[in-house]
């Protein structure tokens, strides 16, 4: 026979488990239902709103070169906000049915961070470089299309650096190396020896 | 040293059903080999199967054979005829007396390594085969310390397949074989 005392002790320590698991799966949704509102939206340039022309740095694959071409990103933004549009408008171009230089839909510049004050830190997701053509001169037209476009048009960026998905990473994709931090100067020079012959 | 990259998991570029990167530069590898032994040149491969090694393996190898010229070969889908490449060295990193860094181990070797790239490249520029003289950052060119280039071979025909043909293969052994071979003076030298 048990006891009366440990029976109820048993029935009023079942129930505060079942009521503290129910209580911990409430939060739990609640903060998953937070988070998925937290997650950073692309913003489309609005459609009345002013616009400006920037000059980037478009790969080439048919010739293998960059040529300098004109896109258009809203104007009025912070030195953040053009940067990330820059990159986003430069990678949409990458995105059109037959572009120069195609990736995948799938790619997205997730931030840019500008930091020390002259390091630049582009975050890509992994779409981006999954899709990315293997090869050396693939990758580093890639690279040098997005570093060169970046530090033409947001001022005092010298140096930058390519993170996948919030990570450091080897390669872009299997060839071109990502360890370090780019010198903006030593990739004008990479430019300058892709540029058309 | 001739270095077929990539290599077991590591099979870089996909550049077809049954054709990948890392089959494409260890066949290609094998042929150079036969080639440059057949014109007097002793050769080492860095990888003699289907091998995984790491960037920093391959240059601890390169670096501890100590050979007269590091070759890396790599194949690609896009453009045509062949890139030959010498590295760009990150700006950091700075070596100390007898210590080199390691990210910048091959600056001591860059004058030698874009001679002998430029020296290659004219010499392929002969047998009107399409060749490039670039640079890029790639490892690991960086991290050895002797003269060395990166080969990127592409398809002449813009089909990928033909970079598996014996016949390519075999064109584009010979042709690297021969610049390799017109470097033999240069090389001695810097040995």
């Amino acid at each position: 026979m048990i006891p009366r005392n440990l029976a109820v002790t048993v029935a009023v320590l079942c129930s505060l488990t079942l009521g503290m698991s129910l209580y911990l799966w409430q939060i739990r949704t609640r903060e998953a239902t937070n988070s998925r509102a937290l997650v950073p939206q692309h913003v489309a340039a609005p459609a009345s709103g002013t616009t400006e022309k920037v000059k980037v740095l478009l790969a080439h694959d048919e010739t293998d070169d960059l040529r300098p071409e004109s896109i258009s990103i809203p104007s009025g933004s912070n030195r953040q906000q053009r940067a990330e549009e820059i990159l986003r408008q430069l990678l949409n171009v990458y995105q059109q049915k037959d572009a120069p230089h195609p990736l995948t839909a799938a790619a997205e510049i997730r931030n840019v961070y500008l930091v020390d004050p002259n390091t630049a830190v582009i975050d890509v997701n992994s779409a981006f470089v999954d899709g990315q053509t293997s090869g050396i001169l693939a990758e580093e037209l890639t690279l040098i299309s997005i570093v060169q476009s970046l530090a033409a048009n947001v001022p005092n960026v010298t140096r930058v650096k390519l993170l996948v998905d919030g990570k450091e990473r080897e390669t872009l994709a299997g060839h071109v190396d990502l360890s370090g931090v780019y010198d903006v100067g030593e990739i004008s020079q990479l430019a300058n020896q892709l540029s058309p012959q | 040293m001739i270095d077929p990259a990539h290599g077991g998991a590591e099979s870089g570029a996909v550049l077809g059903p049954d054709n990948l990167e890392k089959d494409v530069t260890l066949a290609l590898a094998r042929r150079l080999r036969q080639d440059l032994i057949s014109r007097g040149l002793q050769v080492m491969l860095v990888r003699e199967g289907d091998t995984l090694l790491t960037s920093d393996q391959r240059a601890s190898s390169a670096n501890a054979a100590r050979p007269a010229l590091y070759v890396c070969l790599h194949a690609t889908s896009q453009g045509g005829g062949m890139r030959i490449y010498t590295a760009m060295l990150p700006s950091a990193g700075t070596s100390r007396g007898l210590f080199a860094s390691w990210q910048t181990a091959q600056a001591a070797s860059l004058p030698a390594s874009r001679s002998l790239q430029q020296q290659i490249t004219t010499a392929i520029q002969k047998t009107r085969f399409p060749v490039r003289s670039l640079v890029a950052p790639l490892r690991p060119l960086n991290n050895l310390t002797m003269p060395a280039v990166a080969v990127e071979i592409a398809p002449a025909t813009g089909q990928a397949s033909q970079l598996a043909t014996a016949d390519y293969q075999q064109m584009v052994s010979a042709v690297l074989a021969n610049a390799i071979a017109g470097t033999r003076g240069k090389l001695e030298a810097s040995q």
